[in-house]
């Protein structure tokens, strides 16, 4: 599953990087944003096929992100993970209601980001194909 | 009286028999005419007649004087009583009657077994008040202690009768009510307390009515434009037959606690945010170069620096956490020794280089000044360092500039250091609060993650461990300039001290 295009969202810029290395190193096409209200922007622009978003993050929060996110019709069905150092930071309500595909919370294993990368991008591939 | 009424019988008797002879004498001696044989017994009548008269009137005489006797010893009762006092007599418990007759020696110890009856009973009464005396000077000072505890109490407390009136107040009531106690004794509690208090007022009616022991509520009050929080304590005071006679209101201002509690809450999380923040990272660059993803020399190069600057990061996070907490405990070791701040400085500034520039941050110091030793831990002046420069970077957004400027003033024997950043400022009204512990500028929470920890352990080093001086000046929108003053070494014998 190559050429997919993936935002990926922190304030920590040496996560940003992290996980671009891994998913440019297999395959994808990255880009990337400090804060949500970049993201957003970004996201609208690019059309990403998946988002990865920090959870909390300076100027516009993950959450704040995932809910504009929503309300915007390019991006209203865009798949979303959402990395958090906080356990227990969102509900299962929560998580349903914005729709948001997986949670994994830091430290988290970029191997395992992109396991979850790939399963989202699949099921929804499936999911247009039927 | 036995005795007197025998006597007065006797001299009644021989009065009579006396009268009774002499006039049977006086009847034969008008017979005498009659013949010579009958003048013998004329003159013996005459001479029995004469003796009864004269026995009658010694009677009368020997009753004068025993009545002006018996007169005069219950006179000198009298008197003594009057003169001395029925209380003076009990007392003596004798009463020295200056003559002697048998007779008022009976009265007189009648008298006296009334008096010591008497005395018994004053003696008696007079125990009883002074045990009465005791009780009431007990409950007085019960009550000033009950004063004095209910006034040294830092918590209003209010006791109000079973008709809700006033009883005591506190200062701290007096305060938060806005009432003069002495002015409002005994008024009704709901005239005193405004209805901007109808809540508490309320539930102090619920409790009254549910009659517990005590009840228990927080409450928010609206006190001088801001919003502050009491623990209200209710307990009902009962009479007798358990019916309700008062109460007793505390009223315990937690506005303080509760901040300390949601600022502790904000902490751990914050805390946990930021300690899993460079964890990640190491974890995540680790995993890479376990797996393989660096394919060349330099980009493994670059994981190794990251992991290690990130790990950094944890290490001055912890040391942040672990020194608050040491430092107020008082528990921590302190190692002075004469360092030159322009050496620590410089240090510092290496360390925070690469973290600035990726924000794209300029990061300068000042060239070395001639003396600037002082005698101080370097570790915790090193901490300080690095935690005003990292603040300055996080709080400075991308391209701005942090300058670290060192001044000497020899007359105050004074180093000062001074952090100036670009960043975003602080507002003027939370300036004061930045070096509270777990504090952080409301208007700078989403412009960067912290603990609230850093500026705090920064003042605790300087001021408490150090003797030093911290300051800020900031102006939103332009920078913020956090700086500390030490005092500098004393130079002895060419040795510095």
């Amino acid at each position: 599953m190559t050429g997919k295009k993936v935002l990926v969202v922190d304030d920590e810029i040496h996560i940003v990087h992290v996980v671009a290395i891994k998913l440019r190193n297999n395959g994808y096409e990255v880009i990337s944003a400090n804060n949500g209200e970049e993201a957003f922007e970004l996201a609208c622009k690019n059309k990403p096929d998946i988002i990865v978003t920090d959870f909390q993050m300076p100027v516009m929060t993950g959450m704040e992100l995932v809910e504009k996110l929503r309300q915007h019709e390019d991006t209203k069905d865009t798949p979303v993970i959402m990395l958090t150092a906080r356990s227990f930071a969102i509900s299962k309500e929560q998580q349903e209601l914005l729709k948001i595909s997986d949670c994994l919370s830091k430290p988290f294993s970029p191997r395992e980001l992109l396991g979850n990368i790939e399963d989202i991008l699949y099921q929804k591939e499936l999911a247009i194909k039927n | 009286m036995k005795f007197s009424r025998s006597l007065y019988a006797t001299v009644a008797l021989i009065m009579a028999y006396c009268l009774l002879i002499g006039s049977t004498a006086e009847g034969r001696t008008s017979d005498a005419d009659s013949g010579l044989r009958y003048t013998s017994y004329a003159q013996q009548w005459d001479f029995v007649a004469v003796v009864v008269y004269v026995a009658g009137a010694m009677g009368v005489i020997f009753l004068g004087w025993y009545w002006i006797r018996l007169a005069g010893a219950i006179t000198s009762i009298a008197r003594l009583l009057k003169s001395r006092g029925i209380n003076a007599v009990c007392r003596t418990g004798k009463i020295n009657i200056p003559i002697r007759v048998r007779q008022i020696g009976v009265l007189r110890e009648a008298i006296r077994e009334c008096l010591d009856s008497c005395a018994a009973q004053i003696a008696d009464y007079e125990k009883q008040i002074k045990d009465l005396q005791i009780q009431v000077q007990l409950s007085r000072r019960r009550e000033k202690n009950t004063e004095a505890i209910i006034y040294s109490i830092r918590d209003a407390v209010i006791v109000i009768d079973e008709f809700d009136k006033l009883l005591k107040a506190n200062e701290a009531a007096e305060k938060l009510f806005m009432f003069n106690f002495e002015n409002s004794q005994h008024m009704p509690i709901r005239e005193l307390i405004s209805n901007n208090y109808s809540e508490f007022l309320d539930f102090l009616s619920h409790s009254r009515q549910s009659k517990g022991q005590a009840s228990k509520r927080e409450i928010e009050f609206v006190k001088d434009e801001s919003i502050r929080t009491f623990d209200c304590i209710v307990s009902c005071i009962y009479d007798k037959n358990r019916q309700v006679c008062g109460a007793v209101m505390v009223l315990h201002d937690i506005t303080r606690e509760k901040e300390i509690s949601e600022m502790k809450n904000d902490f751990v999380s914050h805390v946990s945010h930021e300690l899993k923040t460079p964890l990640a990272s190491i974890t995540a660059y680790s995993e890479m170069l376990a797996d393989g993803e660096a394919e060349d020399e330099q980009t493994r190069r670059e994981f190794y620096s990251i992991i290690q600057n990130q790990a950094n990061r944890l290490n001055r996070l912890i040391e942040d956490i672990l020194n608050t907490s040491r430092i107020e405990s008082g528990l921590i070791k302190v190692n002075k020794e004469p360092i030159s701040l322009a050496i620590l400085i410089e240090e510092q500034l290496q360390m925070i280089k690469s973290y600035a520039e990726e924000k794209n941050i300029e990061v300068t110091g000042q060239k070395p000044i001639v003396f600037d030793q002082v005698l101080a831990d370097r570790d915790m002046i090193s901490q300080v360092i690095i935690n005003l420069l990292s603040n300055a970077v996080k709080y400075t957004q991308h391209g701005g500039a942090v300058r670290v400027e060192t001044q000497v003033d020899e007359v105050a024997n004074l180093i000062r250091v001074d952090v100036s950043d670009t960043g975003v400022g602080i507002p003027e009204d939370e300036i004061e609060h930045v070096f509270d512990k777990y504090y952080r500028v409301g208007a700078n929470k989403k412009q960067a993650k912290g603990t609230g920890l850093g500026l705090n352990l920064v003042k605790q080093i300087i001021e408490k461990v150090h003797g030093g001086r911290v300051f800020v000046k900031s102006q939103v929108g332009v920078g913020s300039t956090f700086g500390f003053e030490l005092p500098l070494a004393k130079v002895c014998m060419g040795s510095v001290v």
